[in-house]
């Protein structure tokens, strides 16, 4: 056996030059490209935390700040007054960034507020505070929050879903941003006139209606077979397209639903407390979205 | 001669040139002009060889012997793997200084300082994966070269000691491998390491496991101080432990020389540092070259695979309160997996290895045979595939594809969306996940042709696990994609079944998908060259 022996000194170092200049090449690839790449990376690391951060808000937050952030027990985040430089940052007199306002409470929570005007307490979440998170959770959190800032300002006066704190330096008087617009002394139509065209909210596409019923939060209260939903706080929807002609009477079943939705405590059923449902679907969803939620909750 | 002298028996353009020459000899430690063109030209040397001085004048070229055995300088007879580790060892130190500089061994900063590292840091990414890479070839080079020394039958007398000496740099090798997995502090590295140590734990009797595995934690749990001692070992001790031994074994190398292809020499004679004078391949130049142009080939093949194929993981971050679905060792650990899944932690995890190792460690010395021929080493050479084979199947046995199963919904939803990684719903991408609710049972028209491909997968999956477990039947499947906010998109996996009693279950299980995410498959030229390409030269015709 001979065995396999380059001998040839100069086919050995025309290997090697061949050899390095790959390596220049590929070398010189990555550098040329390496600028994206670290652009790229960054943006995906804040997507992620941004994942994370929603998972987290879906088994902490939610129930408490609502599945879309427009506030249910809690107060509404998803909200234009809380993003806007003017509004909630300025109203409570805090010195830094709205988000080190965000991180501040979620990790300390507001322990000492009871019997304000929320029916609960907000939870302190941070392990440095004895909560049940560590500091890159709260950071992932936090990240999820301030992603609504996009959506939160293109909110119109009429769709900010802020209710006012009762209890701060300078309460605003009114609703969000229709509170902020009457300090400038305008009203929100004036307001909205005053946009130029482009400007000018375009209505989203309607979104189906067994998106909405997950969406608006609407299967975390009700049990409905066709949405695979299990919620006891409110009652059973399966049987709703029979006794939603007889609850009232004299009033249609698609009456009677559309009622319900955008004014639940107009009728309370049977069995169940009032003021539970939260009364701001009206503004939450288009009328057109609403119609076909009604149509599909009837539909056997 | 002084220098007035000089000048004036040999001009000033002759002085130049006999400074130029003196320069020359000294930078080659020895080797002057007249010399090194008579190399390049392939001429035999003068007599006395003046291409030996080098050997003397400089440290690093007195480790090496001056001519080999013309044997065993084929490639296929060492295969240059020893060579190649002790490059390997090289690489992964530099490499791993560099990335030294970006990164603090505290569970506070570490995985903070990998994606730092990725996201900030120019080249980041790359020397991540280089390192990483070199360390996984370490681990397959040294072992290759353990099989090839086994083989060739090297360890036999006088070599006892250079094999023993090798099987300590195997388990350092191994261990530094090992303790750099936890380093990134994701998931990954969090429960590998959490799971390695608990072997640890195993070692009887109870007393001395609790303390060897309170020494490496540093605590009951892996936190600060456990990643601090991992990290201590991995820049400091095994380097230098690895440094230490690799030159008692190279030393060993050098002193009984390469060992001769068997059939060269009489069975239980050592002939390789008797080389006859016409069988000598000088080191320089004829070996030093062969070795360099190896080596730079090498390298290109290294960074080739790092650039455009390799990327190393990098999983969420590490979570002691969320055990992984399916923890997984690093591969060259797959077969102790695999051992593991037959018997107890004390016998696989401890004992078993540590058997494993001595009879390795003492082959040379219960090994009587004195031949090194092939034909005479039938057992050895059996007993040796057996070993091998044992290991593979064990490996398979340890590997992912043959973890214990979680339930049916469960490992559906973990094949198409994983805890950790990408799999084939983040792979088709944000952009190519339609807002709707999608179902199994459902044929309908999908808007694009990868999510037709990703329901098909949900559908094969389905089928499968109904095939595979009779307490599954009649699942029906649903994923709804939602707007959860700007440029964030919300999966519902949801999945309902009967069991073989007839009663219902159901299982629900939700991710997120941000448009700007990319998984760590995802990084790397591999995947993103030509969107780079792309966005290069569109940021180049904007300007
Ligand atoms: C038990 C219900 C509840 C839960 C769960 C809850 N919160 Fe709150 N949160 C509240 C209440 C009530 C307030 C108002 C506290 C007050 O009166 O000052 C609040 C206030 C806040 C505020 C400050 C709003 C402002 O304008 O001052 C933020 C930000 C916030 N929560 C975020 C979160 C996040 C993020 C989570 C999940 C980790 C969470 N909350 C979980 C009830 C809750
Ligand atoms: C926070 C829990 C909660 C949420 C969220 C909720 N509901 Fe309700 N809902 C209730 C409760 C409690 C009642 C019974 C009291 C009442 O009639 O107001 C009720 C009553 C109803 C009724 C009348 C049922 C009947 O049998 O007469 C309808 C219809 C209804 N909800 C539809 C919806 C829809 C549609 C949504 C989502 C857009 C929704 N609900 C969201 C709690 C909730
Ligand atoms: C970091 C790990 C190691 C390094 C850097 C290393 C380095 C080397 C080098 C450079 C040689 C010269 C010959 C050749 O290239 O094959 C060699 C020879 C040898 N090595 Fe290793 N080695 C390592 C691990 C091992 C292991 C794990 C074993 C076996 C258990 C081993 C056993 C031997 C033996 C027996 C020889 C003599 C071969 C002969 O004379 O033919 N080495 N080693």
């Amino acid at each position: 056996m001979q065995g396999i022996y380059i001998k040839s000194p100069i086919l050995k170092i025309l290997i090697g030059i061949l050899a390095t200049l790959i390596t220049i090449g590929a070398i010189l690839l990555v550098a040329f490209t390496e600028e994206i790449r670290m652009e790229e990376q960054a943006a995906s690391w804040e997507g992620r935390s941004i994942e994370n951060g929603a998972a987290l808000y879906a088994t902490a937050c939610a129930s408490c700040h609502g599945v879309d952030g427009k506030g249910a027990s809690g107060p509404a985040l998803n909200s234009y007054y809380f993003f806007t430089d003017t509004g909630r940052i300025q109203d409570v007199e805090f010195p830094g960034s709205l988000r080190q306002y965000v991180k501040l409470t979620i990790a300390a929570g507001r322990p000492s507020k009871q019997q304000s005007q929320w029916p609960v307490r907000m939870p302190t979440w941070g392990a440095d505070y004895g909560g049940p998170y560590r500091d890159d959770q709260i950071e992932e959190i936090v990240d999820y929050v301030m992603n609504w800032r996009e959506s939160a300002l293109a909110q119109t006066p009429y769709e900010d879903p802020w209710r006012c704190f009762e209890d701060v330096p300078t309460p605003c008087d009114e609703q969000g941003f229709v509170g902020l617009l009457k300090r400038v002394g305008l009203t929100p139509e004036e307001y909205l006139a005053g946009l130029p065209a482009e400007a000018q909210p375009t209505p989203p596409p309607a979104r189906p209606a067994e998106l909405l019923f997950t969406e608006m939060g609407c299967n975390g209260c009700h049990a409905l077979t066709k949405a695979n939903a299990a919620g006891a706080v409110g009652p059973d929807l399966d049987p709703l397209p029979q006794v939603a002609g007889e609850r009232i009477p004299g009033m249609s079943p698609e009456e009677y639903v559309y009622e319900s939705i955008v004014n639940p405590d107009a009728y309370i059923v049977e069995g169940f407390p009032p003021g539970v449902m939260p009364t701001n679907y009206a503004q939450r969803m288009s009328e057109e979205e609403i119609r076909s939620l009604v149509d599909w909750l009837l539909q056997p | 001669m002084s220098v007035q002298q000089q000048m004036r028996e040999k001009g000033p353009l002759g002085m130049l040139v006999a400074l130029a020459e003196d320069v020359f000899t000294r930078v080659t430690a020895g080797i002057p002009p007249g010399e090194f063109r008579r190399m390049l030209r392939g001429e035999p040397p003068g007599r006395p060889n003046p291409r030996l001085k080098p050997h003397s004048e400089t440290f690093l070229l007195h480790i090496r012997p001056t001519y080999y055995h013309e044997s065993v300088t084929r490639w296929t007879h060492t295969f240059r793997l020893g060579m190649l580790s002790t490059y390997l060892f090289f690489l992964e130190l530099i490499t791993g200084i560099l990335l030294m500089i970006w990164y603090a061994p505290t569970p506070e900063r570490a995985y903070q300082d990998m994606i730092r590292l990725l996201s900030n840091v120019p080249f980041g990414q790359f020397l991540r994966d280089l390192h990483r890479l070199g360390a996984e070839a370490m681990v397959a080079i040294v072992t290759a070269h353990m099989v090839r020394t086994y083989l060739t039958g090297s360890y036999k007398p006088p070599r006892q000691f250079t094999w023993f000496t090798g099987v300590i740099l195997l388990v350092v090798t191994l261990f530094l491998s090992f303790s750099g997995y936890l380093l990134p502090w994701d998931q990954l590295a969090f429960w590998a390491v959490t799971i390695g140590t608990s072997m640890a734990e195993a070692v009887p009797p109870q007393i001395v496991g609790e303390t060897v595995n309170l020494l490496a934690r540093g605590a009951p749990d892996i936190g600060a101080n456990g990643l601090l001692r991992f990290y201590l070992l991995h820049v400091l001790f095994l380097p230098a432990l690895l440094i230490l031994f690799f030159f008692v074994h190279y030393y060993k190398v050098v002193h009984f020389g390469i060992s001769l292809p068997a059939s060269e020499e009489e069975v239980g004679e050592d002939t390789a540092n008797r080389v006859p004078a016409d069988r000598r391949v000088y080191f320089l130049p004829d070996v030093a070259t062969d070795e360099l142009s190896f080596l730079t080939g090498f390298t290109a093949l290294l960074i080739v695979v790092t650039v455009f194929f390799f990327q190393a993981p990098l999983e969420n971050i590490a979570n002691p309160q969320q055990t992984p679905l399916h923890t997984v060792a690093p591969w060259y650990f797959y077969w102790l997996q695999g051992l593991l899944k037959i018997a107890d932690k004390t016998i696989a995890g401890v004992i078993l290895p540590g058997i494993l190792l001595v009879l390795l460690a003492a082959i040379p010395y219960l090994d009587f045979n004195p031949s090194r021929r092939g034909r005479d080493r039938r057992v050895a050479i059996v007993s040796g595939i057996v070993a091998g084979t044992m290991m593979i199947i064990l490996s398979y046995m340890g590997t992912p594809q043959y973890a214990v199963q979680a339930a049916p919904p469960v490992e559906i939803v973990q094949e198409l969306m994983p805890e950790e990684g990408m799999g084939p719903a983040r792979e088709i991408g944000y952009d190519n996940l339609p807002l709707g609710v999608w179902r199994t049972d459902e044929e309908v028209e999908y808007p694009n042709e990868e999510f037709a491909k990703l329901m098909e997968e949900f559908k094969a999956a389905t089928r499968k696990w109904q095939e595979k477990d009779p307490d599954f039947n009649a699942a029906v499947g649903q994923l709804t994609i939602s707007q959860d906010q700007p440029r964030l998109k919300r999966l519902d996996w949801y999945i309902t079944w009967f069991d073989a009693q007839g009663a219902p279950g159901e299982f629900s299980r939700s991710f997120w998908l941000h448009q700007d995410s990319i998984y760590w498959e995802q990084y790397g030229l591999k995947h993103r060259f030509l969107e780079y390409i792309r966005e290069f030269f569109m940021s180049r015709q904007e300007q």
